[in-house]
């Protein structure tokens, strides 16, 4: 196989305006972000010949969405295409945008996402099969709350460490002025927010956000031309499994996204503990609990106790989610993810900058939960400081 | 007044005969030739050995609840006057599991593993839903 590691760069990151934004175009946004992240890495943006856009599950079926994100910003790629693995995109659309220059179908490649959430002129679609509709069964928060079911059951998680979760990310949205979620919570706020589908309370469901996020991926050497700290992709990986139904087993017996993490180490050439810290793929809390144990990061009977005294947060062996995660930050489908995991190891964070960050992890994590079988991605990147 | 109907399954050649056995009040999957595997969702060919040959097989209807959710908030305007409603996933002793709902039994009684038998619901002239109910 040939050897990526550490070849190629993220030279820039971006997202566009985001939260209840009314009156907004998914275009719009995807358009805004493009142009914030190709600034960002300060590239002429005639460079840009790739271009790989997440397909927006909201739009429905929309033939050729990458090639218009691509007209709309008037490039003429060599290499374009819709990526449609929900929130593992952004990570994954990083990994295809290296074997893409790797492969020399182009030089510099934009990933871009963005929804609005009540779009005009696209039907509202019903998601999932007829083997679960006829019962209700919608949406993705059922298919978490069976996972979150089947968590507590197997490993004996209590109810307080998805209401740490989600406390925690809360608080370190305290330190980003863009974030969407920012209104402080404690563990009886958390209790007190009502079942949306039981065991889900409101809290651990992330909010509904409109706007977009964008990386730049080029090579390490054009990289470190540019005028930005320069950030080392060294380690990507995927898996893809069904879930819940047959082929799965039991989450103890798939523990689905553990190929995605030894791959990714394995590229990367570290263990879990050389960390500096961790962006983990959090739409749901039960999310968090599922990544921090397939990505080794903990025991799932350590995860309540380490919770509780701080070792996922500014000053604790491993701080995740340090923008405040899509439970609080905003679903950005994981490029607010990839932003903030590039800034902490630019040392741009202000006032929630870590000290000293060099690696980060960052998961991704979506695809068809409302289908039967439930199907889903993992996707995972290592990230760098250029030394 | 204008009412939002469920969605209800229409089958296809895949799965058509899964609900025309419900319809008949028999729970039926296809289990390979090649290799027995019973499987589901209904598929065209088996996803352990790729085999095209199958019969739909009777089964037990008899399993264990593998995990349930209450919808509190609904996801579809058809559903908004069941809330709060339990969907299930049930695991069956033959393997394969299934999305369901549980029926005659509260809320509050419904338990992980706890077991379950099927039972048929017509909600049209021609169609009926398997959902499970304890086994006592």
């Amino acid at each position: 196989m040939v050897e990526l590691r550490g070849k190629y760069a993220i030279a820039g990151v971006g997202l566009s305006r985001f939260g209840k934004v009314p009156g907004t175009s998914t275009m719009g946004f995807t358009l805004e972000a493009s142009k914030r992240a190709v600034e960002d890495a300060g590239v002429p943006m005639s460079e840009v010949d790739g271009v790989l856009v997440l397909m927006p599950a909201v739009m429905g079926e929309q033939h050729g969405w990458a090639a218009r994100v691509a007209a709309y910003l008037g490039l003429e790629p060599s290499f374009c295409t819709t990526l449609d693995m929900g929130g593992a995109t952004a990570c994954g659309a990083v990994q295809v945008a290296m074997a893409a220059i790797e492969a020399g179908y182009c030089s510099t490649v934009l990933c871009a996402f963005a929804t609005q959430n009540w779009p005009q002129g696209v039907p509202l679609q019903l998601f999932g099969s007829e083997l679960q509709l006829a019962y209700g069964d919608v949406g993705a928060m059922c298919l978490m709350g069976h996972i979150k079911r089947r968590q507590q059951y197997e490993y004996g998680l209590p109810d307080e460490l998805y209401g740490r979760i989600a406390v925690t990310w809360r608080s370190h949205a305290q330190r980003h002025p863009e974030a969407q979620m920012r209104k402080p919570m404690t563990l009886e706020d958390y209790f007190r927010s009502r079942w949306v589908v039981e065991p889900l309370r409101l809290f651990d469901c992330c909010p509904n956000t409109d706007g977009g996020g964008a990386i730049v991926v080029t090579s390490l050497e054009r990289a470190r031309d540019l005028r930005r700290p320069v950030v080392r992709v060294i380690g990507a990986g995927q898996s893809h499994s069904a879930e819940m139904i047959e082929p799965a087993r039991t989450a103890r017996e798939q523990w689905g996204g553990t190929a995605a993490a030894r791959r990714a180490y394995s590229m990367a050439g570290i263990v879990p503990n050389d960390l500096s810290c961790a962006q983990i793929y959090d739409a749901f809390t039960p999310r968090v609990v599922h990544d921090l144990v397939a990505y080794q990061l903990a025991a799932p009977e350590e995860l309540n106790g380490a919770f509780a005294n701080g070792t996922f947060t500014f000053g604790g062996r491993l701080p995740c989610n340090t923008a405040g995660g899509l439970l609080s930050e905003g679903h950005l489908s994981g490029f607010g993810h990839v932003r903030e995991a590039v800034r902490q190891l630019r040392g741009e964070c202000g006032e929630r900058q870590l000290p000293d960050a060099k690696l980060c992890l960052v998961t991704g994590y979506g695809g068809a939960p409302h289908e039967a079988p439930p199907t889903v991605s993992y996707s995972a990147l290592v990230l760098a400081r250029d030394v | 007044m204008f009412t939002i109907e469920k969605p209800l399954p229409r089958g296809t050649e895949d799965t058509a005969p899964f609900w025309e056995a419900a319809l008949r009040g028999e729970l039926r999957m296809q289990r390979c030739s090649s290799c027995g595997h019973i499987r589901f969702p209904p598929a065209t060919l088996c996803p352990r050995c790729w085999s095209e040959t199958y019969e739909w097989s009777l089964l037990s209807g008899k399993g264990k609840v593998f995990s349930w959710v209450v919808v509190y908030q609904s996801q579809h305007p058809a559903f908004n006057a069941d809330t709060p409603y339990n969907v299930a996933i049930v695991e069956l002793e033959e393997g394969p599991r299934l999305h369901t709902q549980l029926v005659d039994c509260s809320l509050e009684e419904i338990r992980l593993e706890m077991p379950v038998e099927v039972v048929f619901e017509k909600v049209r002239d021609d169609v009926a839903l398997p959902k499970f109910r304890p086994r006592r």
